[in-house]
């Protein structure tokens, strides 16, 4: 069978297709660190509670997820919005196949939602079923990220759609999928990271405060970040060799001198932070480690173009254009962020005179 | 056709989309409304000073933004990846189409999270003047959420110019934008007064409490006045046509619509005795009572909503199958296992037939019905079809069924489809022919020296009954009449009357019915009204002349009058054994459509036993009787409504109720035109022919009736202008249409060229000398002799058996003797009666 008969039609863009490239990245990185914050911050804390070792810490952690939750939603729409509109005829076809699986993200999702406000909100109530709350909660999440990496990379194998003749109730995965795995620990491993980081640098903010008593916060997310980094190199070296070689290695193209651009750039990033880390240099290796995660987040979208290079590439995609949406959108994002800064300065001045 | 279908089965039918939806769509409404609610609570808390009144707003602060963010929020997301699941081409067009204005609700929707968290935590804890600012932006921010989802939402049934210039501004501020803005608007207040009973009633301090109950009675009962203004004018400014479809053509939909205004008024005594007399004992458990009521209340409004897209999912451009209307017709030529992208049996035999329906399934139903699920199960309909009846209800949809899309595949997966849902699904089992106890019977013997021919025939060949004592309906038409001439032979013969009786005697199954044949019109007649509810097909009457009391002349006619009458195919039987005839269970599925499309109450009348007689409404001139003036007749309207089923079948269509089948067990072609090949097309016109034919007269009549179902008339011969209007019963198939002057005929067609008086018709015509009927010697129309029985070689030829020796007609060939006793060499019959039979069968 011709696999380019499979792919659906795409639909016409209102815009130049680089406009919804350069929003789907964007979001996309912040909904990657938000993500990584709360699945992160999960583990970590159910790991130390499976240690014995919970501390104020955790209490912490915890007690801010509810909050990471709700972004990383809300930072997660967009990006799909726009991933929807370049790849839709892609990932609309892989998540079919995936049906059930995909649909279960949201249930699932609601499960680990009303946990978290359980775990943090009764923090001291539950005792000793604090465990299998987080442990529930970390399980809920750890599926989430299984079924999008299965998604994600299900929508780039249309080789891999013909299983659906066999089976269209929307039973499949993308378990023979080489990069599963790698790809899967891969991101498991940067959320454990960018918490242990985050963490570190609330703890190295408040010990800048004088409070020494976050001492132990900034060394914990430290060995987080390292710990999960330098594991990090080898899964990242597995997840390399088993892309596939027209996606590994291609060159004479814009598209692969910038993959080399960015892959390099990503790895010296990685290296750096853990210098800097090392060096418990906090700030810095939060900056490197965010220049990493734009750097990873490009190579991550050059390396779906070229995935997908066989059967299709986003600038073919028709377009009749029609700005004034686009227009309307930036002064509303514009003053969106403008409103939230308002609320904020509100409450900050707020509390200040109340105080 | 575009992209692969999830291939559900319970769970079909949009099952999903409703559940997820309909929770969605009440917390995301409450979300709006309760956004007001807090801001004007916590105002009346400070107002009050009330300490009690506070710690409730932030009790209800901290369950609304359980609630409202995580299963609000989370269910949106879901709706998201549901309409994406199960329609991945309308989700595309939408997502594709108004891509900046999700991006827009996606801002709000961050603004909603950070407005709420911050109101909520800062509670006590920022100066009142702040705090509130936090809820009124939270409340405005979730307002424009609405506001912009309210325009996908409403795009998608009413596209308005969309359609025309692919503006995104066309499509958002579409007709129904702003009636819908407000209607929603509304709602979401009166929800919000529907959650502030349940969590008011857990105050604990008495006089705060009832305070409470009180106020969210005024959420509840003053926008229910709005609410009712905006739901007349979303109403109106819905087009002409939908309004039709959804309050009165589409039956489903009836009950949402009965619903919603029976809880209305519902609601509002609810909330009466909520807030007025606060009943202590049983208040949690009202208002928990209130709270679902109004949780169906939004269900049924989105039923009627989602409902009046039908047939479409984008209504004007895209069907709910995923097909574009524009595609429909490529589509349909090229067949949809061809043009579908996600195909598997693209060609198919006998092997992959069942898989290939399944398949066609999948691609142009499974969007609306699931197998054996709550939601438009497939089964019970399907249940009711044979293979024939599925394939006609196929091709009717987009006509009689107009909330459905048309059929998207061709003639041959059509049938595969209705194979697989009848055969496949639910197994229907094959139907029984009755059994026909009939053996030949030889004629009374040839008496050459007789001075008497008593010549006897039935009016029609094969006359039908709808059993009307066992099925309980009546659309028979006239019973079966039989007529008689007797001859006194001579050279010149003379046609007997003075002094002459005739009888006729038939035998029953049980018993032997004799009677007096009456003098009339140049004959004698009787009507055989002991017929009206036998099932035996076929019956051997005698009829014997008496001249002053003496028996002068006898001999046999066969007089049919069948039950095959199978409304089954499509109205279901109870039992196979019941697949012949018309049953009680299929006469009730009958009625129950006819109230369903017409709004009567036969059901219930049939129910209590009543015969329901379907002249007493709809004209029958067969039996004189005239039904209601702005009603079309009973013929127009059977034929007229369903040709829309079968306009492409041919002579089969005939078949689903008349007893013409080749199959059949009773069949009325049995002539000569019948054994040349000729079938009901040849004189009646395809099903479209007649039915447009019998419509055209009753348009003319005035009847509105009729031009709607003239609308759904496809596949006619001949342009629908082009059709000669005609009255059932009067303007019949005029055989000189082909005949010319009684000559061979030039053509094979006596469509659409009708009898103009009663006197023209084949049964009522006389021979040129103006005493013979037709019928004396040539029989009925539908079994001109030579005629031939399946289940006997002489039964329907017994008169020129006994009269001649062969089948011919009395007199063919020059046999002139039968009655005149010498040769004749004047054609005083009609012209060309004395050539030779073209079409003589020999021995």
């Amino acid at each position: 069978m011709d696999l380019q008969t499979l792919i659906p039609s795409p639909d016409v863009l209102p815009v130049h297709w680089a406009w919804f490239q350069g929003l789907l990245s964007v979001t996309f990185v912040l909904h990657l660190v938000l993500m990584n914050l709360m699945l992160g911050g999960v583990l970590i804390a159910f790991v130390n509670q499976l240690r014995g070792t919970t501390s104020a810490t955790d209490r912490f952690v915890v007690g801010k997820l509810p909050f990471v939750i709700a972004f990383t939603v809300n930072f997660g729409v967009a990006p799909l919005l726009f991933l929807q509109v370049l790849y839709g005829q892609f990932i609309y076809t892989s998540s079919v196949l995936m049906a059930w699986p995909w649909l279960s993200v949201f249930v699932v999702l609601i499960v680990a939602y009303y946990g978290v406000y359980i775990h943090a909100s009764k923090w001291e109530a539950l005792g000793s079923a604090r465990g299998f709350v987080g442990g529930t909660v970390a399980c809920c999440l750890l599926l989430i990220a299984f079924v999008f990496v299965n998604n994600m990379t299900l929508m780039l194998e249309p080789h891999s759609w013909l299983r659906y003749f066999e089976k269209p109730g929307g039973l499949l995965l993308n378990l023979a999928e080489p990069t599963l795995w790698p790809r899967y620990l891969h991101f498991v491993l940067a959320s454990t990271a960018v918490a242990g980081l985050a963490l570190a640098l609330y703890g190295d903010h408040q010990v800048r405060r004088g409070q020494t008593e976050k001492m132990h916060m900034r060394r914990q997310g430290l060995h987080w970040f390292m710990g999960s980094t330098l594991a990090q190199i080898g899964v990242g070296l597995w997840f390399f060799k088993t892309l596939p070689p027209h996606v590994r290695s291609f060159s004479g193209s814009l598209e692969a001198w910038l993959f080399t651009l960015f892959l390099s750039a990503a790895i010296i990033g990685t290296l750096l932070s853990l210098v800097f880390a090392l060096g418990r240099r906090v700030r810095a290796t939060a900056l490197t480690t965010l220049l990493t995660i734009i750097f990873m987040v490009a190579v991550r979208d050059l390396v779906r173009i070229q995935y997908l290079s066989p059967f299709f590439s986003p600038a073919e995609l028709p377009v009749a254009p029609q700005y004034s949406p686009l227009l309307v959108f930036l002064l509303f994002f514009a003053g969106g962020i403008a409103l939230i800064w308002y609320m904020i300065r509100l409450v900050v001045t707020g509390l200040e005179v109340k105080s | 056709m575009n992209y692969p279908v999830w291939q559900l089965d319970w769970a079909g039918g949009g099952l999903l989309i409703a559940v997820i939806a309909v929770i969605h769509v009440y917390v995301a409404h409450f979300a709006v409304g309760g956004g007001l609610f807090l801001v004007l609570l916590e105002r009346k808390a400070l107002a009050a000073k009330s300490t009690a009144l506070m710690e409730y707003a932030r009790k209800n602060a901290r369950f609304f933004l359980l609630l409202t963010m995580v299963l609000g929020g989370m269910t949106g997301v879901g709706i998201w990846f549901t309409i994406a699941l199960l329609n991945p081409a309308a989700t595309s067009v939408l997502i594709h189409t108004f891509v900046f204005g999700w991006a827009v609700e996606w801002v709000f929707f961050l603004g909603e999270i950070v407005a709420l968290f911050l109101y909520y935590y800062t509670f006590g804890r920022l100066s009142p003047g702040r705090h509130l600012i936090l809820g009124w932006i939270y409340f405005i921010c979730a307002w424009m959420s609405l506001f912009v989802i309210n325009g996908i939402i409403d795009f998608m049934l009413t596209p308005g110019d969309w359609l025309v210039d692919r503006s995104f501004w066309s499509g958002f501020f579409n007709p129904t934008f702003w009636p819908a803005l407000f209607f929603r608007t509304f709602l979401a207040f009166m929800i919000a007064g529907l959650f502030g009973f349940v969590t008011a009633v857990f105050i604990k301090e008495e006089q705060a409490r009832h305070t409470m109950v009180r106020f969210s009675g005024k959420w509840l009962l003053a926008p229910f006045v709005l609410l009712m203004l905006s739901a007349w004018w979303y109403k109106a400014a819905l087009p002409g046509e939908l309004q039709e479809l959804i309050f009165a053509d589409m039956p489903e939909l009836t009950f949402f619509i009965q619903t919603f205004f029976v809880l209305s008024p519902v609601l509002v005594v609810g909330g009466l005795v909520m807030a007025v007399w606060r009943p202590d004992k049983v208040r949690f458990a009202l208002a928990a009572l209130l709270l679902l009521i109004g949780f169906v209340y939004m269900g049924c409004f989105e039923f009627i909503r989602e409902g009046g897209r039908r047939p479409y999912i984008i209504r004007d451009y895209m069907y709910s199958t995923s097909i574009l209307k524009e595609d429909q017709e490529a589509v349909r030529q090229q067949g949809v296992l061809a043009a579908g992208r996600w195909v598997k049996n693209r060609t198919v035999d006998q092997d992959n037939r069942m898989a290939a329906g399944r398949e066609i399934y999948n691609l142009l139903c499974l969007s609306c019905h699931s197998i054996g699920g709550p939601l438009n199960d497939i089964l019970p309909i399907a249940e009711r079809f044979s293979p024939s009846g599925m394939n006609a209800v196929l091709a009717s949809m987009g006509k009689a069924n107009s909330y459905m899309p048309p059929f998207a595949g061709n003639a041959a997966e059509r049938e595969i489809l209705a194979d697989y849902l009848t055969l496949g699904l639910v197994h229907r089992l094959p139907a029984v022919k009755p059994l026909v106890a009939l053996e030949d019977v030889a004629p009374f013997a040839h008496e050459p020296e007789s001075r008497y021919l008593l010549s006897a025939w039935a009016l029609d060949g094969m006359s039908f009954t709808s059993n009307p004592e066992e099925s309980g309906i009546d659309f028979s038409p006239a019973l079966p009449i039989i007529r008689a001439q007797l001859i006194g032979r001579a050279e010149a013969p003379e046609l007997l009357r003075d002094g002459v009786t005739v009888t006729y005697r038939l035998r029953l199954a049980d018993r032997e019915v004799t009677g007096d044949m009456q003098p009339r019109e140049g004959a004698f007649v009787a009507e055989l009204a002991e017929l009206a509810n036998v099932e035996q097909p076929y019956h051997l009457v005698t009829v014997a002349a008496h001249l002053h009391g003496e028996q002068v002349a006898r001999t046999r006619l066969m007089v049919a009058q069948s039950a095959e009458v199978d409304c089954n195919h499509c109205h279901g039987a109870a039992k196979a054994a019941e697949q012949q005839g018309l049953s009680r269970a299929t006469a009730a599925n009958i009625l129950e459509r006819h109230d369903r499309r017409s709004n009567t109450e036969l059901v219930a009348r049939f129910d209590q036993g009543d015969t329901i007689v379907c002249a007493e409404c709809h004209a029958d001139s067969s039996r004189n009787m005239a039904g209601r003036d702005e009603v079309l007749n009973l013929s127009a309207s059977l034929h007229g409504f369903h040709a829309a089923y079968m306009a492409d079948q041919g002579a089969a269509a005939c078949a689903f109720c008349h007893p013409t089948a080749a199959q059949g067990a009773s069949q009325s072609l049995r002539g000569i035109h019948h054994s040349l090949g000729l079938d009901c097309l040849n004189c009646h016109g395809s099903i479209s022919d007649h039915g447009a034919a019998l419509l055209k007269a009753e348009q003319a009549a005035g009847k509105a009736r009729a031009s709607e179902l003239l609308a759904m008339i496809d596949n006619t011969t001949l342009p629908v202008e082009s059709i000669v209007a005609r009255q059932p019963w009067l303007n019949m198939p005029d055989c000189l249409a082909c005949h010319e002057d009684f000559q061979p005929p030039e053509t094979d067609s006596a469509f659409n060229r009708w009898t103009t008086e009663k006197e023209e018709i084949f049964h009522n015509r006389l021979a040129d000398e103006g005493s013979l009927y037709c019928g004396a010697c040539h029989n009925e129309a539908h079994v001109l002799y030579p005629a031939v029985n399946p289940y006997g070689a002489h039964l329907d030829i017994q008169q020129p058996m006994q009269y001649q020796g062969d089948s011919l007609p009395l007199g063919a060939n020059r046999q002139c003797k039968t009655c005149h006793t010498i040769d004749m060499e004047y054609e005083m019959h009609h012209a060309n009666s004395l050539a030779d039979l073209r079409n003589d069968p020999g021995e």
